[in-house]
């Protein structure tokens, strides 16, 4: 699979200040990655240096293949962004603005007039696109701005923070949205320092701290790689050696911790293994009293990660 | 690529002229100053008309009243007009953060920045004209019928080719500054700096040539046949500065081969007098006049265009 994004040592400082610093990412097509990072980590500099709005100090950036350096329209084509609170021209209308948008990517009129309706109904905006941006709130504009990056059907959508900004009804629906896009086989790159949305539909994620990337992976691989094993905590009416036999036997325990009637049972694999567990227990003659599944969120690896201690960023 | 989208260059560059012209004549500063110019045009056509009912003198036919006037807009006129119609044309665009989204669409950074120029152009031109038009019927109805009609869109040329010297100083300040305000104040106080220098420096020093090389209103001499100590009955008036080009122009389409006297006020046996400082052709004064218009523009222009192409936006 192809690269949507691939930037090597990509450094961005404001004067003494590293904003980003020998940042290497990797985007694949067809994915939903996160890009995380608390306020301040460096994601939406980097985010302007993809889509041409700042210069790198140093390092290379490529996008859909091309080599980004500096003002490149004709890359642009391809990519559709929707920046951190979009702010729009307060003098047009919502539909004139996504027409002239249109029409700056060169659609068709007819092309356009497909597309806009289309997306106006898509975002909740359908019924408002004759008013001006101006009387729009601040979560319709954020609406207004997903739009506007769908709009030309790119290949590669940036999203920086969509959700802020919206109520927790527009939050799901603008996930929902995310998840749907994806579907139609584009590259979605969403900079979030919402944790659990990028847990609920990104497939790979980059942290990113202090203009430095600490992880890159497929969100499973990320959580695996920092949480170690995955257990699942039983306790039993009365414990025997038969019932713990019969658990050990199961191809994805690698060990059993007994504490009196309670079971830690440490796994080889993420996935939720605890029906499986129950069945065998049960088929031994034990009985369950309660049974949880412990693995690490991705709340848990992100903080594991940004409290450990970090050197080589000039602040 | 998308197949229904096309890379007509035009399609684009309209967009932007469109959103442009859309904002230019949205702005309430743009619609403030027509409403003032046609107050100020029917005060001056209406008021004289008035004197006379009231003195019972009967107005006197001027069939060079429109040509004369060059519909009225005169040095303050241009500025008032360029200030508020570029002001916060690129600035703007920063001070909001309606810059980040319009960046990111596949137009580039030139084709933004000669958009812009163009619908200021478009939208002055526009206004210009109506308001010709309006002084244009309104003087025939005052003054009676005009001469040198045919001469109008000349004037109205020369008008814009001045009123373009504060539109690409306007720019630049703007530009450089990402300030309306500054844009405005800084032009501004070129403007009145000018404005008071310039007749000082005509009236009483030797040195008034450097007039010719400034933006303003110039220095002003009288063309052939004018009497130094009674200048303003046989002479015609004739300014070198970049705010005449238009009155410049007529003059020279009416004496193409006369020649333009300029005096300075002088001491003559303890009394003031006009002392003659040079004599020049006519078409050398407007000849200078263009050019220096076309340099202040060109170079203002240059450098609001590479300022603008070399920003980042950190918005």
């Amino acid at each position: 699979m192809g690269l949507a994004i691939e930037t090597t040592g990509l450094t961005k400082r404001y004067d003494s200040l590293t904003a980003v610093n020998k940042l290497n990412l990797k985007v694949e097509k067809n994915t939903i990655h996160g890009f995380l990072g608390p306020n301040g980590a460096g994601k939406t500099t980097t985010i302007k240096v993809l889509v041409g709005l700042l210069r790198p100090d140093e390092g290379t950036v490529k996008v859909l293949g091309h080599e980004v350096h500096g003002d490149m329209p004709d890359v642009r084509l391809k990519v559709g962004y929707m920046p951190e609170l979009p702010k729009f021209p307060k003098h047009l209308r919502g539909w004139e603005l996504l027409d002239i948008y249109g029409r700056m990517y060169g659609m068709t009129r007819q092309k356009r007039m497909e597309q806009i309706p289309k997306l106006l109904d898509m975002v909740g905006l359908k019924g408002r696109e004759k008013d001006f941006v101006g009387k729009y709130s601040k979560g319709m504009q954020q609406r207004l701005g997903i739009a506007q990056a769908l709009l030309n059907e790119p290949e590669l959508v940036i999203l920086d923070e969509p959700s802020l900004g919206l109520d927790p009804v527009g939050m799901v629906e603008v996930r929902e949205l995310i998840k749907e896009i994806a579907k139609e086989g584009r590259t979605v790159f969403l900079s979030s320092h919402l944790l659990f949305e990028v847990e609920q539909i990104c497939s790979h994620v980059t942290i990113i701290h202090k203009g430095e990337s600490l992880i890159s992976d497929t969100l499973h691989n990320v959580s695996s790689k920092l949480s170690g094993p995955a257990t699942v905590q039983v306790e039993l009416a009365k414990t025997s050696e038969t019932v713990i036999e019969a658990v050990r036997q199961l191809p994805f325990v690698s060990n059993i911790i007994q504490d009196d009637n309670m079971l830690t049972i440490e796994l080889k694999t993420r996935d939720d293994v605890r029906a499986q567990i129950s069945q065998e227990i049960t088929k031994a003659g034990g009985v369950i009293v309660s049974m949880n599944l412990k693995g690490q969120t991705l709340e848990e690896v992100f903080m594991q990660l940004i409290t450990k201690p970090q050197g080589g960023t000039a602040e | 690529m998308n197949g229904k989208t096309s890379l007509n260059w035009k399609t684009r560059f309209w967009a932007v002229v469109k959103y442009e012209l859309l904002w230019n004549i949205r702005k309430k500063k743009f619609l403030g100053m027509m409403v003032v110019a046609f107050t100020l045009a029917t005060l001056s056509l209406v008021l004289p008309a008035l004197l006379s009912n009231m003195t019972g003198q009967p107005l006197k036919q001027n069939p060079d009243y429109v040509i004369g006037t060059g519909a009225g807009i005169g040095g303050l006129g241009m500025f008032l007009f360029a200030v508020v119609v570029v002001m916060n044309s690129i600035s703007g665009e920063f001070e909001s953060g309606t810059i980040v989204p319009l960046l990111t669409k596949p137009v580039s950074r030139t084709m933004v920045f000669l958009g812009k120029l163009l619908a200021a152009f478009i939208t002055l031109l526009s206004a210009y004209a109506v308001l010709f038009i309006y002084m244009t019927v309104g003087g025939t109805i005052v003054y009676g019928p005009q001469n040198n009609l045919h001469l109008l869109p000349l004037t109205l040329l020369g008008t814009l080719l001045s009123t373009f010297v504060w539109i690409a100083i306007v720019l630049a300040i703007g530009t450089i500054s990402k300030s309306s305000l500054i844009a405005a104040l800084g032009t501004f106080g070129i403007f009145m700096a000018l404005t008071i220098s310039s007749p000082i420096i005509s009236i009483f020093t030797d040195q008034a040539w450097v007039l010719n090389y400034i933006p303003g209103s110039g220095m002003t001499g009288y063309i052939n046949g004018t009497n130094p100590q009674t200048p303003y009955t046989p002479g015609i008036a004739v300014a070198t500065g970049t705010d005449n080009i238009a009155a410049t122009l007529i003059n020279y389409v009416l004496y193409p081969s006369s020649d333009v006297t300029f005096f300075k006020i002088g001491a003559l046996r303890g009394q003031a007098q006009l002392v003659e400082l040079y004599t020049e052709p006519l078409s050398t004064v407007l000849a200078r006049s263009i050019l220096v218009a076309l340099a202040y523009i060109a170079i203002f222009v240059s450098v609001s265009w590479y300022a603008f192409k070399r920003a980042q936006i950190l918005e």
